[in-house]
This record gives structure tokens, C-alpha cells and sequence, in this order.
């Protein structure tokens, strides 16, 4: 439909008023205005982090930074190693607790649960994500750590509470996303397997939970994203001590932990590099959205 | 991380202060100390509840966090429980003393340790000794719980222990509050902690912990006040320039003997005047 001047053509039939294709193009402008306030804010904050980050390579050097290994910012010490490990080492504990516990739910309700079981379990899974991760924390502090503290006769503050309470946080995000990708299987996929005479079990395990692999392994990338930025529960649970993995019951502390610790009072280098920890979550964080788009592509 | 929160919600009511035109006659913001909490929450609750329509809120993010917010004016008022570092002074703070405090040394009820010199406990919080049984105590490892870098209550503890370049075990657990500290002692057997001494009596049904004697002197209100007790300290309150206005009323209120005497005593510290009259 060509935009008509109604003056010029009043004799013509016109099937779209002029008003609503006004309309319209408002409407378009404001979902795409929508649209671009997200983009506007990553680009901002990108550009925030780095810019305030950046004289970080100046003032303490790219690999003092990254690669020192001591934390202490009244002695003038910058380096961020033990910090980067402390994260990965709580994400990829809870990872480990975790994916099978959301993968276990996720096959339980796309393949065998009744519609009624299901019509409860699902919500469940679904509330677990709205609780605020302070909550978490606090549960993890209050109830778990006392139980950890006599388990590996510690304080119980540590990798191992965290990875507890972190494992329990990122069901919702693995569990919803598995599901999805397991639904997707076509029906007849699965009568295949069972016209072959293959049981329920052979189906899931050989059939069903294979064809779905890139969308559950989508899956678990989000919730490491999930895990690696989750801020309050950690700082709660880690104990916050600056040092390398030392055992499960050992404190340590991660980017983000470090990062709410420290803010209140920083400043100068010292709050510098807590830009440059939030620009390292960035690149990480960026990486992890890189890998599951690449990994979509190989499913299309 | 109860303190983070309050400090959110000090933002919220800053960002709301905004929007309704922050006046510094009806609204005061008091930030900082963890350890002076108390005497500033319930001092505030007393003053709103004396001249209704004016707000004082209160937060606690640390001493740290409090003198940085009154020195780039984001807060009226910045408690501390340590005094300014060198590099704080001749910025224009003025310092109200608003009580004494001692920093008690804790452990779980179920240790048998009976008294610590401070030599020993430099040699505990820095990791040379990392079991009960070298100090005359049982067989249990030490359990280090400290307090995060903005505390007031590390800074001065740090200050009188920690001398001869001591320095903090790396590996020791970091808590951002005061009743975390307390809380964690109580519960785990071979954990060690310092605390302000007001908060070492159990209160709301808490647990109990046990404030070990310091070189032979036990921390009490006494020997705090005489100066026996040797890890003790002034608790400040610092405004920007002279207190004035709404500050100034403010300071005056929590100097009064009906807040020294109560909130100050109650809390379990020692008022200024005790000190200064005596």
C-alpha cells in the first residue's frame, strides 16, 4: 500500500486510512525505540566499565592485574587471579551439582510426568527462580553452613555451601530451557524408538535426550551465566576470603563478592579495579552468549 | 550485607528525597559504622518521635563507606569507629566524639581458653598460630573470622594488635557485619572473632560467646572507661565543617544524658562524659 495524498485522490478507494497508517508507523517507531533502549543500555554500560576500567593497565599493568595473585587493596596489591579461580571454581562446583539435578527435572517433565504432576511440578520449578538470591542466602547462611562447618569441621563458610545453594538457583534456568529443547523432539521420533521395541528408559537416554543435546547444552551455558554473576547469595556464603582454592571448606571469594565488599569505600586504583573486574565479568559473560549463539547455529 | 541492604534502601530514600526536593532542614542522613548502629537508629527513632516531620535515616556500610559519604556530601553525618587516616585529615572533617568502645575478643562458649595477651593474638590474626592446642587450648584448629576492610572495628583493632607490620591472614573468613561476626563464633567451637564489647551479651534470644580477657583484663564497661582494657576506642561522629541546623540538633539530641545515659548505656558502651568528668 503507497502512501496517497487523500486531497489528490478523494475519488480513489483508499483501503487504509491515512490515519492508520500513522498509526502504524508510530507503533513501529516505539517497538523499535524498545528495542534499541536495550541496546542502548549494553552499549553504556560497555562503555561506562571500560572507560572508568581502563586506567587500570596504566596504574597497576594488564598482567599484575590479571595475573597477580594477591588481593590487597590497603597495601596497594591489585591482582585478580585468586578472585577469577574463586569464581569459576563456585560456577563450575554448582554446574556440576546442578545440571543433573535441572537435566533429571527437565526429562521428568516432558517425559514422563502425568499432565497432573506436571501442572505442579512446573510451577514449583518456575517459583524457585523469583526467589530473591538474598533469601537464598540467607537460608544457605542460617540452615547450611552450620551443617557444613561440622562436615568439614570449618567455619563452613566456602566453596562447597555456595555450590549447594548456587546448584539449587540455577535448576529453574537449566530445568526450563532443557525442557523446551526436549519438547521440541518431534513426537515421532520417540514412536520410532518404541515401534523398535526400545522401553521409556532406552528412548530417553539413547534417543530423545541426544537429539536434544545442543538445546540442553544451550541450556547449561545460561545457567553457568547464571552462576558466575550471582552476587548476593555468594558474597553470603564464600567466607570472602582473597585466596586460591584451598578445600572445600576454605573460604575464598569471587569477582562479584569482591566487587559489592569493596564498593562502599573504594577509591582511586583501588576503585578502579573493581571497574576492571566488572569489565572481566563483561568478557565473560560476553563469551558465554557467544558460545550459545554458535552453538544455535550448529543446531539450525 | 544487612548494612548493604539499609545502604539501598538510603539510596531509594535519597532518589525519593529527590524527587520531593532533598531539605536539609527536615531530612538528615547519617551513614557508616556498623558498630554504632545501634545508638544512631535508636537515637534517630527518638528525635523523629520528639519533632515530628523531620527524618533522620540511618545506615551502616562500614566507617570507611560513612567518612567517604560526608566527605563528598552524600551523607549530613558519617559515623566511625576508627579515627581519619592520615590521608582523610585536612579535608574539613569535624570530629564529635559520641562514646568509648572497647573491641572484645571472642571465641565459642566450648573453648577452655581463659585469657589472651595481645602478642598472642597478633600471632593468631596473622596465621603464625593455627591451633588452640599451642595457645594452652585443645586440639582444634583456629578458625580466623575477620571483618571486611571498611570496618571501623578492624581498622582500630588492626591498629593497636597488628603493630610491628603484622599483617592479617589472607585465609581468614571476611564478614561484613558485626552480628555476623558474633553469630558464626557462636556456633562454630574453633572460631575466634573481635567484636565492639556492646555486643557480646546475647540479646533477642542470640547465642552466647565468650569475651576472653585481654593481657589479664577482662572487657567491661570499668575498664574500658579507665583505659585498663587495652583494645579500646573513641566512636565519632564527623560532619563536613561545623555541624549546623538539623546536624547540629541531631548531635546535640544523641550528646544529651537522656541518649548517653540510655541508648549509649543500654547499646553497651560508654558515654563521652563518663571519660571526660572522671
Amino acid at each position: 500500500m503507497s502512501v496517497q495524498n487523500p486531497a489528490a485522490s478523494k475519488s480513489e478507494l483508499t483501503l487504509v486510512s491515512r490515519e492508520t497508517q500513522v498509526k502504524e508507523w508510530l507503533l513501529a517507531a516505539l517497538f523499535f525505540s524498545c528495542a534499541f533502549v536495550a541496546v542502548l543500555g549494553v552499549a553504556l554500560i560497555f562503555a561506562f566499565v571500560g572507560w572508568k576500567a581502563w586506567p587500570i593497565l596504566g596504574e597497576v599493568g594488564f598482567g599484575d592485574f590479571l595475573f597477580g595473585t594477591v588481593w590487597a587493596p590497603s597495601d596497594g596489591s591489585f591482582g585478580i587471579l585468586a578472585l577469577i579461580q574463586g569464581s569459576f571454581v563456585v560456577t563450575l562446583g554448582a554446574l556440576a551439582l546442578g545440571t543433573p539435578l535441572a537435566v533429571g527435572t527437565a526429562v521428568f517433565l516432558s517425559e514422563i510426568a502425568t499432565p497432573r504432576i506436571r501442572s505442579f511440578v512446573r510451577p514449583a520449578v518456575e517459583l524457585l527462580a523469583g526467589i530473591p538470591s538474598v533469601v537464598y542466602g540467607f537460608f544457605g547462611v542460617v540452615l547450611l553452613r552450620p551443617l557444613i562447618g561440622e562436615l568439614t569441621g570449618s567455619v563452613g563458610f566456602g566453596p562447597l555451601t555456595a555450590w549447594i545453594v548456587l546448584a539449587i538457583m540455577i535448576v529453574p534456568t537449566i530445568a526450563a530451557l532443557s525442557e523446551d529443547a526436549l519438547r521440541s523432539i518431534p513426537m515421532g521420533i520417540r514412536e520410532a524408538s518404541y515401534a523398535m521395541g526400545a522401553t521409556q528408559w532406552q528412548t530417553i537416554y539413547k534417543v530423545v535426550v541426544p537429539a536434544a543435546k545442543i538445546g540442553i547444552i544451550d541450556a547449561i551455558i545460561l545457567g553457568m551465566g547464571r552462576a558466575i554473576g550471582e552476587t548476593m547469595a555468594v558474597l553470603m556464603l564464600v567466607g570472602n576470603a582473597p585466596q586460591f582454592f584451598a578445600g572445600v571448606g576454605e573460604p575464598v571469594s569471587t569477582l562479584t563478592s569482591q566487587i559489592v565488599m569493596d564498593m562502599g569505600y573504594s577509591t582511586g586504583t583501588h576503585r578502579t579495579a573493581l571497574f576492571g573486574m566488572a569489565a572481566i565479568l563483561f568478557v565473560i559473560s560476553m563469551a558465554l552468549v557467544l558460545m550459545v549463539r554458535l552453538l544455535s547455529r550448529l543446531r539450525d | 550485607m544487612y548494612s548493604l541492604v539499609a545502604g539501598f534502601l538510603v539510596c531509594v530514600g535519597l532518589l525519593s528525597g529527590c524527587s520531593s526536593g532533598h531539605d536539609s532542614t527536615t531530612q538528615l542522613i547519617v551513614t557508616g559504622s556498623t558498630t554504632i548502629l545501634p545508638i544512631a537508629e535508636q537515637a534517630a527513632e527518638g528525635y523523629q518521635k520528639a519533632n515530628p516531620g523531620t527524618s533522620v535515616l540511618v545506615s551502616g556500610q562500614g566507617s570507611s563507606a560513612g567518612i567517604e559519604a560526608v566527605m563528598t556530601g552524600t551523607s549530613e553525618i558519617g559515623s566511625s569507629s576508627r579515627d581519619l587516616k592520615p590521608e582523610e585529615e585536612g579535608k574539613g572533617l569535624v570530629d564529635t566524639p559520641i562514646a568509648f568502645d572497647g573491641i572484645a575478643v571472642i571465641v565459642n562458649p566450648s573453648n577452655p581458653i581463659s585469657g589472651l595477651t595481645v602478642e598472642q593474638l597478633r600471632a593468631i590474626f596473622s596465621g603464625e598460630v593455627s591451633n588452640w592446642k599451642q595457645l594452652g587450648g585443645e586440639d582444634r584448629d583456629i578458625d580466623l573470622v575477620n571483618r571486611d576492610e571498611a570496618s571501623g572495628t578492624r581498622e582500630a583493632f588492626k591498629k593497636i594488635v597488628m603493630t610491628d607490620d603484622a599483617k592479617f591472614d589472607r585465609s581468614a573468613v571476611v564478614l561484613p557485619g558485626t552480628g555476623q561476626v558474633r553469630d558464626v563464633v557462636a556456633r562454630a567451637p574453633g572460631a575466634i572473632g573481635y567484636i565492639s564489647v556492646g555486643f557480646v551479651a546475647p540479646r533477642f534470644g542470640s547465642l552466647p560467646v565468650k569475651a576472653l580477657p585481654v593481657d589479664g583484663v577482662e572487657p567491661t564497661k570499668a575498664t574500658v572507661t579507665s583505659k585498663k582494657y587495652p583494645i579500646a576506642r573513641t566512636l565519632h561522629f564527623f560532619t563536613k565543617g561545623e555541624p549546623t541546623g538539623l546536624t547540629a540538633k541531631f548531635i546535640e539530641y544523641v550528646l544529651s544524658d537522656k541518649v548517653q545515659q540510655g541508648v549509649v548505656v543500654d547499646a553497651g558502651f560508654v558515654p563521652v562524659s563518663d571519660r571526660d568528668g572522671r
